[in-house]
Protein backbone atom coordinates (compact mmCIF):
# COMPACT_ATOMS: atom_id res chain seq x y z
CA UNK A 1 0.00 0.00 0.00
CA UNK A 2 0.45 3.06 -0.40
CA UNK A 3 0.28 6.35 1.30
CA UNK A 4 -1.21 9.55 0.73
CA UNK A 5 -1.71 12.81 2.09
CA UNK A 6 -4.31 15.99 1.05
CA UNK A 7 -3.59 19.46 2.12
CA UNK A 8 -5.03 22.63 0.86
CA UNK A 9 -3.09 25.05 -1.31
CA UNK A 10 -3.54 28.11 0.61
CA UNK A 11 -1.28 30.62 0.45
CA UNK A 12 -1.23 31.63 3.92
CA UNK A 13 1.20 28.26 4.16
CA UNK A 14 3.74 29.83 2.92
CA UNK A 15 7.14 31.32 4.69
CA UNK A 16 6.63 34.03 2.13
CA UNK A 17 3.61 34.86 4.01
CA UNK A 18 4.43 34.51 7.43
CA UNK A 19 2.73 37.18 9.75
CA UNK A 20 3.70 37.58 13.75
CA UNK A 21 0.61 35.45 14.18
CA UNK A 22 0.10 32.68 12.26
CA UNK A 23 -3.57 32.95 11.03
CA UNK A 24 -3.16 29.04 10.04
CA UNK A 25 -1.35 27.84 12.75
CA UNK A 26 -4.02 24.58 13.13
CA UNK A 27 -3.88 24.07 9.34
CA UNK A 28 -0.22 24.09 9.30
CA UNK A 29 0.35 21.50 12.18
CA UNK A 30 -1.83 18.69 10.92
CA UNK A 31 -0.18 19.13 7.58
CA UNK A 32 3.02 19.12 8.79
CA UNK A 33 2.00 15.73 11.04
CA UNK A 34 0.61 14.35 7.71
CA UNK A 35 3.43 15.05 5.45
CA UNK A 36 6.32 13.69 8.34
CA UNK A 37 3.81 10.39 8.54
CA UNK A 38 4.37 10.22 4.31
CA UNK A 39 7.89 9.87 4.69
CA UNK A 40 9.97 12.93 4.01
CA UNK A 41 10.59 13.32 0.46
CA UNK A 42 7.07 12.33 -1.41
CA UNK A 43 5.78 12.57 -4.92
CA UNK A 44 3.53 15.82 -5.50
CA UNK A 45 0.48 16.21 -7.59
CA UNK A 46 -1.10 19.65 -7.52
CA UNK A 47 -0.85 22.53 -9.62
CA UNK A 48 1.82 24.72 -10.06
CA UNK A 49 0.55 27.05 -7.25
CA UNK A 50 -0.36 24.40 -5.10
CA UNK A 51 2.80 22.56 -5.89
CA UNK A 52 4.64 25.80 -4.09
CA UNK A 53 3.03 24.94 -1.09
CA UNK A 54 3.70 21.25 -1.28
CA UNK A 55 7.36 22.06 -1.47
CA UNK A 56 7.12 24.24 1.57
CA UNK A 57 5.50 21.34 3.43
CA UNK A 58 8.09 18.66 2.60
CA UNK A 59 10.88 21.54 3.45
CA UNK A 60 9.77 21.81 6.48
CA UNK A 61 10.53 17.88 7.42
CA UNK A 62 13.41 15.63 7.78
CA UNK A 63 14.12 14.23 4.54
CA UNK A 64 13.63 10.63 3.94
CA UNK A 65 12.78 7.97 1.32
CA UNK A 66 9.49 7.84 0.79
CA UNK A 67 6.82 6.47 -2.22
CA UNK A 68 4.09 8.40 -0.61
CA UNK A 69 1.95 11.32 -2.52
CA UNK A 70 1.42 14.48 -1.39
CA UNK A 71 -1.93 15.92 -3.08
CA UNK A 72 -2.62 19.38 -2.82
CA UNK A 73 -6.49 19.87 -2.90
CA UNK A 74 -9.26 21.78 -1.34
CA UNK A 75 -12.83 22.71 -1.30
CA UNK A 76 -15.11 25.27 -2.45
CA UNK A 77 -13.42 29.49 -1.43
CA UNK A 78 -17.42 30.18 -2.01
CA UNK A 79 -18.72 29.24 1.22
CA UNK A 80 -19.36 32.40 3.24
CA UNK A 81 -20.40 36.05 2.39
CA UNK A 82 -16.98 36.85 3.72
CA UNK A 83 -14.99 34.35 1.53
CA UNK A 84 -12.80 35.06 -1.11
CA UNK A 85 -15.51 33.77 -3.52
CA UNK A 86 -18.32 35.12 -1.71
CA UNK A 87 -21.41 33.16 -0.44
CA UNK A 88 -22.29 30.65 -3.58
CA UNK A 89 -25.45 29.11 -1.95
CA UNK A 90 -24.10 25.65 -3.78
CA UNK A 91 -20.63 25.77 -1.97
CA UNK A 92 -21.77 23.46 1.04
CA UNK A 93 -24.08 20.77 -0.39
CA UNK A 94 -20.63 20.62 -2.99
CA UNK A 95 -18.33 20.25 -0.14
CA UNK A 96 -19.98 18.09 1.46
CA UNK A 97 -20.15 15.63 -1.01
CA UNK A 98 -16.55 15.73 -1.28
CA UNK A 99 -16.32 15.25 2.49
CA UNK A 100 -18.36 12.06 1.91
CA UNK A 101 -16.63 11.22 -1.54
CA UNK A 102 -12.74 11.41 0.50
CA UNK A 103 -14.18 9.17 3.57
CA UNK A 104 -15.30 6.92 0.94
CA UNK A 105 -12.02 6.79 -1.24
CA UNK A 106 -14.11 6.92 -3.65
CA UNK A 107 -12.80 10.24 -5.74
CA UNK A 108 -14.62 9.18 -9.47
CA UNK A 109 -17.65 11.00 -9.76
CA UNK A 110 -16.16 14.51 -8.86
CA UNK A 111 -18.02 17.36 -10.75
CA UNK A 112 -15.38 19.36 -12.04
CA UNK A 113 -17.49 22.30 -13.77
CA UNK A 114 -19.07 22.79 -10.34
CA UNK A 115 -15.56 23.16 -9.00
CA UNK A 116 -14.08 25.30 -11.53
CA UNK A 117 -17.52 27.93 -10.60
CA UNK A 118 -17.11 27.42 -6.57
CA UNK A 119 -13.52 28.13 -6.56
CA UNK A 120 -12.91 24.53 -5.92
CA UNK A 121 -9.31 22.71 -6.17
CA UNK A 122 -9.75 19.20 -7.20
CA UNK A 123 -7.77 18.31 -10.44
CA UNK A 124 -5.42 16.40 -8.33
CA UNK A 125 -8.37 14.45 -6.86
CA UNK A 126 -9.68 13.62 -9.98
CA UNK A 127 -6.22 12.30 -10.46
CA UNK A 128 -5.95 10.35 -7.83
CA UNK A 129 -9.78 8.68 -7.89
CA UNK A 130 -8.33 7.60 -11.79
CA UNK A 131 -4.67 6.62 -10.53
CA UNK A 132 -5.43 4.79 -7.31
CA UNK A 133 -7.87 2.21 -6.08
CA UNK A 134 -8.20 3.69 -2.12
CA UNK A 135 -8.90 1.74 1.05
CA UNK A 136 -11.69 3.66 2.77
CA UNK A 137 -11.02 1.83 5.81
CA UNK A 138 -7.47 3.79 6.27
CA UNK A 139 -8.91 7.40 5.66
CA UNK A 140 -7.93 9.43 8.66
CA UNK A 141 -9.09 12.77 8.92
CA UNK A 142 -6.71 15.39 10.16
CA UNK A 143 -8.51 18.84 9.91
CA UNK A 144 -11.58 19.46 8.34
CA UNK A 145 -12.32 23.68 8.74
CA UNK A 146 -13.40 26.64 6.73
CA UNK A 147 -11.34 29.66 9.14
CA UNK A 148 -11.60 31.80 6.33
CA UNK A 149 -14.46 31.06 3.72
CA UNK A 150 -12.36 27.96 2.29
CA UNK A 151 -12.67 24.13 3.03
CA UNK A 152 -9.89 22.57 4.18
CA UNK A 153 -8.94 19.13 4.68
CA UNK A 154 -6.07 17.25 5.75
CA UNK A 155 -6.54 13.42 5.31
CA UNK A 156 -4.18 10.77 5.21
CA UNK A 157 -5.23 7.27 3.23
CA UNK A 158 -3.71 4.36 1.97
CA UNK A 159 -3.92 2.58 -1.66
CA UNK A 160 -3.12 0.78 -4.48
CA UNK A 161 -2.14 1.85 -7.65
CA UNK A 162 -4.41 0.62 -10.58
CA UNK B 1 23.75 46.11 15.72
CA UNK B 2 22.35 44.40 18.97
CA UNK B 3 21.48 46.84 21.58
CA UNK B 4 22.23 46.42 25.03
CA UNK B 5 20.67 48.43 27.40
CA UNK B 6 21.77 48.02 30.87
CA UNK B 7 20.07 45.22 32.02
CA UNK B 8 18.15 44.75 28.75
CA UNK B 9 19.35 43.49 25.09
CA UNK B 10 17.29 43.62 21.95
CA UNK B 11 17.58 42.64 18.84
CA UNK B 12 19.12 44.09 15.95
CA UNK B 13 15.70 44.89 14.01
CA UNK B 14 14.09 45.57 17.17
CA UNK B 15 12.48 49.55 17.33
CA UNK B 16 11.85 51.14 21.08
CA UNK B 17 9.31 53.14 22.14
CA UNK B 18 11.12 55.31 25.17
CA UNK B 19 8.23 56.76 26.93
CA UNK B 20 8.61 60.28 28.61
CA UNK B 21 8.29 60.15 32.61
CA UNK B 22 8.72 64.20 33.72
CA UNK B 23 9.69 64.89 37.29
CA UNK B 24 9.42 68.47 36.55
CA UNK B 25 6.77 71.23 37.60
CA UNK B 26 7.12 72.95 34.43
CA UNK B 27 8.22 70.74 31.15
CA UNK B 28 6.10 72.16 28.17
CA UNK B 29 3.95 69.56 27.32
CA UNK B 30 2.26 68.46 30.54
CA UNK B 31 2.85 71.44 32.61
CA UNK B 32 3.77 69.62 35.64
CA UNK B 33 1.01 66.78 35.66
CA UNK B 34 3.64 64.30 36.99
CA UNK B 35 5.15 65.95 39.36
CA UNK B 36 4.01 64.40 41.91
CA UNK B 37 5.95 61.15 42.75
CA UNK B 38 2.58 58.90 42.39
CA UNK B 39 1.37 60.98 39.36
CA UNK B 40 4.72 60.05 37.91
CA UNK B 41 4.90 56.34 38.48
CA UNK B 42 0.80 56.29 37.51
CA UNK B 43 2.24 57.45 34.40
CA UNK B 44 4.53 54.61 34.08
CA UNK B 45 2.41 52.34 34.64
CA UNK B 46 0.57 53.52 31.81
CA UNK B 47 3.44 53.07 29.46
CA UNK B 48 4.18 50.32 30.57
CA UNK B 49 1.00 48.78 29.40
CA UNK B 50 0.75 50.44 26.54
CA UNK B 51 3.95 48.70 25.73
CA UNK B 52 6.63 51.44 25.66
CA UNK B 53 9.86 49.43 26.42
CA UNK B 54 11.64 52.04 28.11
CA UNK B 55 10.93 54.91 30.06
CA UNK B 56 13.19 58.34 30.43
CA UNK B 57 13.24 59.99 33.57
CA UNK B 58 13.91 63.64 33.81
CA UNK B 59 14.15 65.90 36.80
CA UNK B 60 14.81 68.97 34.74
CA UNK B 61 12.98 70.70 31.89
CA UNK B 62 15.04 70.99 28.36
CA UNK B 63 13.85 75.05 28.44
CA UNK B 64 15.61 77.85 31.04
CA UNK B 65 14.24 78.51 34.21
CA UNK B 66 14.67 78.73 37.50
CA UNK B 67 18.32 76.90 38.32
CA UNK B 68 18.38 72.78 39.79
CA UNK B 69 21.09 72.19 41.38
CA UNK B 70 22.56 68.50 41.70
CA UNK B 71 20.99 67.64 44.85
CA UNK B 72 17.78 68.83 43.81
CA UNK B 73 17.90 66.69 40.42
CA UNK B 74 18.89 63.98 42.23
CA UNK B 75 15.67 64.42 44.89
CA UNK B 76 13.50 64.39 42.16
CA UNK B 77 15.28 61.15 40.02
CA UNK B 78 16.95 58.98 42.10
CA UNK B 79 14.71 57.55 44.43
CA UNK B 80 12.26 57.60 41.88
CA UNK B 81 14.11 55.34 39.73
CA UNK B 82 14.90 52.70 42.66
CA UNK B 83 10.72 52.82 42.79
CA UNK B 84 10.00 51.99 39.22
CA UNK B 85 13.37 49.50 39.16
CA UNK B 86 11.76 47.77 42.11
CA UNK B 87 8.06 47.16 40.17
CA UNK B 88 9.49 47.37 36.51
CA UNK B 89 12.52 44.76 36.40
CA UNK B 90 11.91 44.21 32.73
CA UNK B 91 11.78 48.07 32.10
CA UNK B 92 14.41 50.03 30.25
CA UNK B 93 14.92 52.84 32.88
CA UNK B 94 16.62 56.11 31.41
CA UNK B 95 17.81 58.95 32.99
CA UNK B 96 17.66 62.43 30.90
CA UNK B 97 20.45 64.30 32.85
CA UNK B 98 23.66 65.77 31.84
CA UNK B 99 25.23 65.36 35.25
CA UNK B 100 27.97 62.87 36.19
CA UNK B 101 26.79 63.36 39.68
CA UNK B 102 23.07 62.64 38.84
CA UNK B 103 23.63 60.10 36.56
CA UNK B 104 26.26 57.93 39.00
CA UNK B 105 23.44 57.76 41.44
CA UNK B 106 20.55 57.11 38.87
CA UNK B 107 22.24 53.88 37.89
CA UNK B 108 23.38 52.85 41.39
CA UNK B 109 19.51 53.25 41.77
CA UNK B 110 18.76 50.81 38.78
CA UNK B 111 19.07 52.96 35.62
CA UNK B 112 20.41 51.25 32.46
CA UNK B 113 20.84 54.44 30.25
CA UNK B 114 22.24 57.91 30.44
CA UNK B 115 20.47 60.19 28.09
CA UNK B 116 22.46 63.32 27.63
CA UNK B 117 20.30 65.55 26.00
CA UNK B 118 23.02 68.34 26.13
CA UNK B 119 25.56 66.49 24.15
CA UNK B 120 28.53 66.33 26.50
CA UNK B 121 28.44 69.20 28.79
CA UNK B 122 29.51 67.01 31.42
CA UNK B 123 32.90 65.19 30.35
CA UNK B 124 32.75 62.88 33.46
CA UNK B 125 29.10 61.24 32.42
CA UNK B 126 30.65 59.16 29.85
CA UNK B 127 33.06 57.54 32.83
CA UNK B 128 30.21 56.88 34.83
CA UNK B 129 28.13 54.94 31.94
CA UNK B 130 31.32 52.86 31.30
CA UNK B 131 31.96 52.42 35.56
CA UNK B 132 28.10 51.45 35.59
CA UNK B 133 27.87 49.47 32.88
CA UNK B 134 25.06 51.78 31.45
CA UNK B 135 24.04 52.82 27.69
CA UNK B 136 24.31 56.21 26.83
CA UNK B 137 22.67 58.67 24.35
CA UNK B 138 25.42 60.88 22.13
CA UNK B 139 23.15 63.70 21.51
CA UNK B 140 23.95 66.77 18.92
CA UNK B 141 23.27 70.13 20.28
CA UNK B 142 26.01 71.94 17.85
CA UNK B 143 27.90 72.68 21.50
CA UNK B 144 24.71 74.56 23.32
CA UNK B 145 25.10 75.02 26.69
CA UNK B 146 22.58 72.59 28.79
CA UNK B 147 19.09 74.59 29.06
CA UNK B 148 19.72 77.17 26.62
CA UNK B 149 17.50 78.04 23.57
CA UNK B 150 18.88 78.68 19.88
CA UNK B 151 19.74 82.19 19.04
CA UNK B 152 20.61 83.00 15.49
CA UNK B 153 22.42 79.85 15.34
CA UNK B 154 23.61 78.69 12.07
CA UNK B 155 25.31 75.27 10.18
CA UNK B 156 27.25 74.80 7.00
CA UNK B 157 26.18 71.62 6.98
CA UNK B 158 23.64 71.20 9.99
CA UNK B 159 23.83 66.95 9.18
CA UNK B 160 27.25 66.87 9.11
CA UNK B 161 27.73 68.38 12.46
CA UNK B 162 25.12 66.08 14.05
CA UNK B 163 26.85 63.02 12.36
CA UNK B 164 31.02 64.29 13.30
CA UNK B 165 29.39 65.62 16.71
CA UNK B 166 27.54 62.76 17.52
CA UNK B 167 29.94 59.88 16.47
CA UNK B 168 33.07 61.71 17.97
CA UNK B 169 31.37 61.55 20.94
CA UNK B 170 30.43 57.93 20.84
CA UNK B 171 33.87 57.14 20.12
CA UNK B 172 34.79 59.27 23.21
CA UNK B 173 32.62 57.17 24.95
CA UNK B 174 33.77 53.92 23.82
CA UNK B 175 37.60 54.58 24.47
CA UNK B 176 36.23 55.48 27.68
CA UNK B 177 34.92 51.74 28.24
CA UNK B 178 30.96 51.68 27.55
CA UNK B 179 30.28 48.88 25.45
CA UNK B 180 29.85 49.00 21.40
CA UNK B 181 26.52 47.97 21.53
CA UNK B 182 25.61 50.52 24.67
CA UNK B 183 25.89 53.69 22.85
CA UNK B 184 23.41 55.45 20.68
CA UNK B 185 23.31 58.78 18.56
CA UNK B 186 20.57 61.15 18.60
CA UNK B 187 20.24 64.13 16.14
CA UNK B 188 18.45 66.49 18.83
CA UNK B 189 16.01 68.15 16.93
CA UNK B 190 15.09 71.59 18.14
CA UNK B 191 18.03 71.64 20.39
CA UNK B 192 20.51 74.06 19.13
CA UNK B 193 18.43 74.28 15.82
CA UNK B 194 15.89 76.30 14.12
CA UNK B 195 13.15 74.67 12.55
CA UNK B 196 14.57 74.82 8.68
CA UNK B 197 17.59 72.41 10.36
CA UNK B 198 15.47 69.67 12.11
CA UNK B 199 13.36 69.38 8.77
CA UNK B 200 16.52 68.87 7.52
CA UNK B 201 18.01 66.55 10.01
CA UNK B 202 14.67 64.59 9.08
CA UNK B 203 14.85 64.64 5.62
CA UNK B 204 18.44 63.18 5.90
CA UNK B 205 18.08 60.77 9.03
CA UNK B 206 19.34 58.56 6.84
CA UNK B 207 22.93 59.55 6.89
CA UNK B 208 22.85 59.41 10.34
CA UNK B 209 22.05 55.98 10.13
CA UNK B 210 24.11 54.89 7.42
CA UNK B 211 26.95 55.56 10.45
CA UNK B 212 26.07 52.00 11.94
CA UNK B 213 25.58 53.66 15.37
CA UNK B 214 21.79 53.26 16.12
CA UNK B 215 20.04 56.18 16.51
CA UNK B 216 17.37 57.46 18.50
CA UNK B 217 14.72 60.33 17.39
CA UNK B 218 12.85 62.77 20.02
CA UNK B 219 10.69 64.17 18.07
CA UNK B 220 7.55 64.48 20.24
CA UNK B 221 5.26 67.52 19.94
CA UNK B 222 8.48 69.49 19.60
CA UNK B 223 8.95 73.72 18.68
CA UNK B 224 9.70 72.42 14.99
CA UNK B 225 6.50 70.65 14.26
CA UNK B 226 4.56 73.29 16.07
CA UNK B 227 6.11 76.06 13.61
CA UNK B 228 5.89 73.97 10.41
CA UNK B 229 2.55 73.31 11.14
CA UNK B 230 1.44 76.42 13.08
CA UNK B 231 0.24 74.47 15.84
CA UNK B 232 0.44 74.81 19.57
CA UNK B 233 1.27 72.14 21.86
CA UNK B 234 -1.39 69.81 22.58
CA UNK B 235 -2.66 69.70 18.39
CA UNK B 236 0.94 68.42 17.35
CA UNK B 237 0.55 64.49 17.60
CA UNK B 238 0.00 63.92 13.68
CA UNK B 239 2.76 66.37 12.80
CA UNK B 240 5.19 63.92 15.27
CA UNK B 241 3.95 61.02 13.82
CA UNK B 242 4.52 62.10 9.93
CA UNK B 243 8.22 62.91 11.06
CA UNK B 244 8.17 59.45 12.92
CA UNK B 245 7.34 57.58 9.63
CA UNK B 246 9.99 59.30 8.09
CA UNK B 247 12.64 58.87 10.96
CA UNK B 248 11.33 54.94 10.91
CA UNK B 249 11.98 54.65 7.13
CA UNK B 250 15.38 55.98 7.19
CA UNK B 251 15.83 53.13 10.23
CA UNK B 252 15.64 55.02 13.41
CA UNK B 253 15.58 52.62 16.13
CA UNK B 254 14.48 54.53 19.60
CA UNK B 255 11.87 56.96 19.72
CA UNK B 256 11.71 59.00 22.41
CA UNK B 257 7.50 59.55 22.86
CA UNK B 258 4.53 61.35 24.89
CA UNK B 259 1.93 58.86 22.71
CA UNK B 260 3.28 55.52 23.08
CA UNK B 261 0.65 53.75 20.96
CA UNK B 262 0.26 55.97 18.39
CA UNK B 263 3.90 56.09 17.81
CA UNK B 264 4.35 52.26 18.17
CA UNK B 265 1.78 52.04 15.72
CA UNK B 266 3.33 54.29 13.07
CA UNK B 267 6.69 52.73 13.80
CA UNK B 268 5.68 49.19 13.34
CA UNK B 269 3.48 50.11 10.22
CA UNK B 270 6.78 51.74 8.37
CA UNK B 271 9.06 49.10 9.54
CA UNK B 272 6.89 46.81 7.94
CA UNK B 273 6.59 48.69 4.76
CA UNK B 274 9.85 49.11 4.95
CA UNK B 275 10.74 45.28 4.91
CA UNK B 276 11.92 45.00 8.28
CA UNK B 277 9.02 43.61 10.12
CA UNK B 278 6.31 41.29 9.37
CA UNK B 279 2.68 41.71 9.13
CA UNK B 280 0.71 41.05 12.65
CA UNK B 281 -1.58 38.40 10.82
CA UNK B 282 -2.13 38.32 7.27
CA UNK B 283 -4.65 36.38 5.16
CA UNK B 284 -6.39 38.34 2.76
CA UNK B 285 -6.08 36.49 -0.66
CA UNK B 286 -3.85 34.02 0.82
CA UNK B 287 -6.69 31.98 2.13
Amino acid sequence: MTRFVVVPGALALLPSYGGIEDPVADLRAAALAAVRWLGGAPRVVASAQGGRVAAALVSEVPEAASDGVLVVANGSAKRTEKAPGHLDERALAFDDALRSALLAGDLSHLDQDLALELWADVDSLVWLGQEVDLDPATVQVDYDDDPYGVQYWVVRMEGVWR
Amino acid sequence: MTLRLGRHSFADDATLMMAIVNRTPDSFYDQGATWAEDKAFERVALVVEQGAEMVDIGGIKAAPGAEIGAAEEKDRVVDFVARVRESYPGLVISVDTWRAEVGSAACSAGADVLNDAWGGADPELVDVAAEHGAAIICTHTGGATPRTRPYRVEYRDVVRSAIDDTVAYAERALAAGVAKESIVIDPAHDFGKNTFHSLELTRRLGEMVATGWPVLVSLSNKDFVGETLGLPVGERLTGTLAATAVCALAGARIYRVHEVVETRQTVDMVWSIAGRRPPRRAIRGLQ
